[in-house]
């Protein structure tokens, strides 16, 4: 057999094997969610669609673009199977370790995605704001729930995503009111523990802000130990007129656990989303940040910071569509990648012919402290408006030798002074972070990662 | 305290250094002269250990230390301090972070304790009102965005921190005022003292009226090639360097 020959049937053997793999993740899903009761017949039928959209989707292969980086072998070779129970063992002297010092917040804990009355400490929350778990949403007050959960990530959403949606038991909901006001941050912990059978959850979050509500959420991904697992995340973002959300992502989980989250976005007029993502995590680790206008002169503003050492990939994927005019966005992202790190940073702004006055700007840079590390950047800008501002720009580039001898020349050794400059570096989107406590966590996080990291 | 003898060094296959010798003792101050591309500025670079230049001979010893056998920030640890030509910025860090930390890491090579925050702050703003630097420098990146004269002040202000017992300074003067001149050379000088040894590179002879050397020498092409008092830069200043350079190559 030819190698041409033999490399298409193993492309064939594989999208096989993914699909085979997919249906059990979604199919036994999708009959628990019709059989759980009557009040939410929308839900049901979404999710048979997107169980459908699941079997119908083409399997992603190493041709289709948006998955060109990331294998998908590795990911189905691990024989992930569905977490049904809820884990109820752990106590809040178990999370003690994971947590930030200091962070005064509002906590929501979730257990292999599902929702932890038990270890959850949201305190008083201020009027119109709810906090819990979809599942018990979905139990007690669907109608809360109808036309923003699966609306959000619905069309277009990737294949993933269709799988959590026939997939998902649970998850976080946050709502607030109309004018409904956070003043304390709300930490949402994803903590994860690895079980006997590598497992996958599939949780799903909706965070609903009405018109001119505003809130500050810092979402956390961590786990208990070096656990091999896989997360397929979605998070629904709706924002009201005029509603403000601050967001910081925290993705610091296990070396061996593959993190898939779809995140989307729905913003409407005027309101404002400040998106930090921090990927530090896990082995394979897919981020999609996906926006979508529904009124004018809303602002996006996503910024990033991943590292990547020896058996890991980060993959971030950005889709922001400027559908009308007046809007804008703007994507900063910065990449360390040392050993034999490799990082993704497709971003794509779509600027449609009436989305005049658009102002967008992206950026990706990128600070490789090895020769095996490797970055894959590619911006794009489709832009069919003639009145807009837009820019972007990536960078690929090594630690200065004179600042390193300048350091050096302080008394300061090598390895701190490589440390310093990567901090340095990565210090603007860190301070983006918002909470003190948070900024000093993560700045430590990012500290030991690169201690440990090679030197090239 | 320094003593280099017969001092070689190349960049890529250009020699540069051809036969250096100095000799500076305890407490001593000495200025070294030169043509703009003599190399001050290499020789400065050679004794504190920047990549990108290759010593081909002779030695040079902090102390009966060997220099070339240890790495930048041992000479440092050493009591070696490099005020620079071109103070490096450095986006991101710092200034009070980075001087903590070259603070601490020379202590620490002494056997000395870190200084607790209170002690280093109390110590930073001495040095800071010495050199007029206001507090809010160290709240801002190193050098990133500074001034000419702020970044050659926040050089001296470094060495003063630091206290190292052999300093370079490498044309500190050049891009000051007469008035950022006097700060940095009143902050030199209140940091002459018997122990403290200093070699000031200059093309001027201005920051000599301001920091009296004992010892003057011109470099040319590589080598000292005359050596006298503090007159000589007199003689320097008003003859220009034509007179030895040619005399010596003739
Ligand atoms: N990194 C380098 N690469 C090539 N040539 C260099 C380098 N550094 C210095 N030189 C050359 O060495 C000579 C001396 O330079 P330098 O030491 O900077 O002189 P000075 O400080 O006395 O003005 C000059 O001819 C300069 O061009
Ligand atoms: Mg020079």
């Amino acid at each position: 057999m030819s190698a041409a020959a033999n490399s298409s049937r193993q492309q064939t053997e594989a999208a096989e094997a993914f699909a085979g793999w997919l249906q059990g993740l979604s199919g036994g899903a999708a009959v628990d969610a019709t059989s759980s009761g009557t009040a939410q017949d929308w839900l049901a039928a979404e999710r048979q669609q997107a169980a459908e959209r699941v079997r119908a989707q083409a399997v992603p292969t190493g041709k289709s673009e948006s998955w060109r980086y990331t294998g998908l072998r590795s990911l189905i070779d691990q024989g992930f199977v569905q977490v049904d129970e809820s884990l109820t063992a752990l106590t809040p002297d178990d999370i003690e370790e994971i947590l930030v010092p200091g962070l005064d917040a509002h906590r929501a804990v979730l257990v292999n995605g599902r929702y932890s009355e038990a270890l959850s400490d949201l305190g008083t929350l201020p009027r119109g704001v709810r906090v819990g778990s979809l599942q018990r949403m979905i139990e007690s007050d669907p109608d809360a729930l109808q036309g923003v959960l699966t609306r959000i990530a619905g069309e277009g959403s990737h294949l993933f995503a269709s799988l959590n949606t026939a997939a998902m038991q649970d998850g976080l909901v946050l709502l607030l009111e109309r004018g409904a006001l956070l003043e304390r941050p709300i930490e949402v912990i994803h903590l994860s523990v690895g079980m006997e059978e590598p497992r996958v959850a599939q949780p799903r979050h909706l965070i609903s802000l009405g018109d001119g509500a505003q809130a500050q959420v810092i979402e956390r991904y961590v786990s208990l130990g070096d656990a091999l697992y896989c997360t397929n995340s979605v998070l629904e973002l709706s924002l009201g007129r005029d509603a403000l959300l601050k967001h910081a992502r925290v993705q610091q989980e296990s070396p061996n656990a593959f993190h898939i989250t779809g995140l989307y976005l729905s913003q409407d007029a005027n309101s404002h989303y400040a998106g930090v993502n921090i990927g530090l995590g896990g082995t394979w680790a897919r981020t999609d940040l996906v926006t979508r206008f529904s009124g004018e002169h809303a602002e996006c503003d996503l910024q990033g910071l991943y590292l990547a050492g020896d058996k890991q990939l980060i993959d971030y994927h950005m889709d922001v569509r400027h559908g009308l005019p007046n809007c804008s966005s703007r994507e900063r992202f910065k990449g360390i990648l040392y050993g034999k790190g490799r990082a993704v940073f497709d971003g794509l702004v779509y600027v449609a012919r009436d989305a005049q006055k658009t102002d967008a700007a992206m950026s990706n840079r990128n600070l490789i402290l090895s020769a095996n590390a490797e970055v894959d950047t590619k911006p794009q800008l489709e832009i069919y408006a003639d009145d807009v501002k837009c820019s972007h720009g990536t960078t690929v580039g090594q630690i200065e030798p004179e600042m390193l001898f300048y350091l050096r020349s302080r008394g300061i050794s090598a390895s701190l002074a490589r440390r310093m400059l990567c901090l340095g570096f990565a210090g603007e989107i860190i301070e983006a972070l918002g909470p003190e406590a948070l900024r000093d966590y993560v700045t430590e996080q990012v500290g030991e990662r690169l201690e440990r990291a090679p030197l090239d | 305290m320094l003593s280099v003898k017969g001092l070689k060094a190349t960049v890529g296959d250009k020699e540069i250094l051809r036969g250096l010798d100095l000799e500076v003792g305890p407490g001593e101050v000495h200025a070294i002269m030169g043509p703009n591309g003599s190399g001050k500025s290499t020789f400065a670079h050679v004794l504190s250990g920047r990549e990108g230049y290759e010593v081909t001979a002779g030695s040079a010893k902090l102390d009966g230390t060997d220099l070339f056998e240890l790495d930048p920030e041992e000479r440092a640890r050493l009591g070696l301090f490099l005020a620079f030509q071109y103070p490096v910025e450095l986006p991101g860090v710092n200034n009070m972070y980075f001087l903590k930390a070259a603070l601490n890491a020379i202590r620490k090579s002494r056997g000395e304790d870190e200084l607790d925050a209170v002690s280093f702050m109390r110590l930073m703003k001495e040095k800071l009102k010495v050199l007029h630097l206001d507090d809010s420098l160290l709240k801002r990146p190193v050098n990133f965005g500074f001034s000419g004269g702020e970044k050659k002040r926040n050089e001296i202000f470094q060495m003063a921190m630091l206290e190292p017992k052999l300093a370079i300074l490498d044309e500190t003067d050049s891009g000051l005022d007469i008035d950022a001149l006097r700060i940095v050379a009143d902050g030199v000088n209140a940091l002459r003292s018997p122990e403290r040894s200093m070699i000031v590179v200059t093309h001027y002879q201005r920051l000599l009226d301001y920091i009296e050397p004992d010892y003057v020498h011109v470099l040319a092409k590589g080598q000292i090639i005359r050596s006298g008092g503090k007159e000589l830069a007199l003689e320097l200043e008003e003859k220009g360097y034509g007179w030895i350079v040619d005399g010596e190559a003739a």
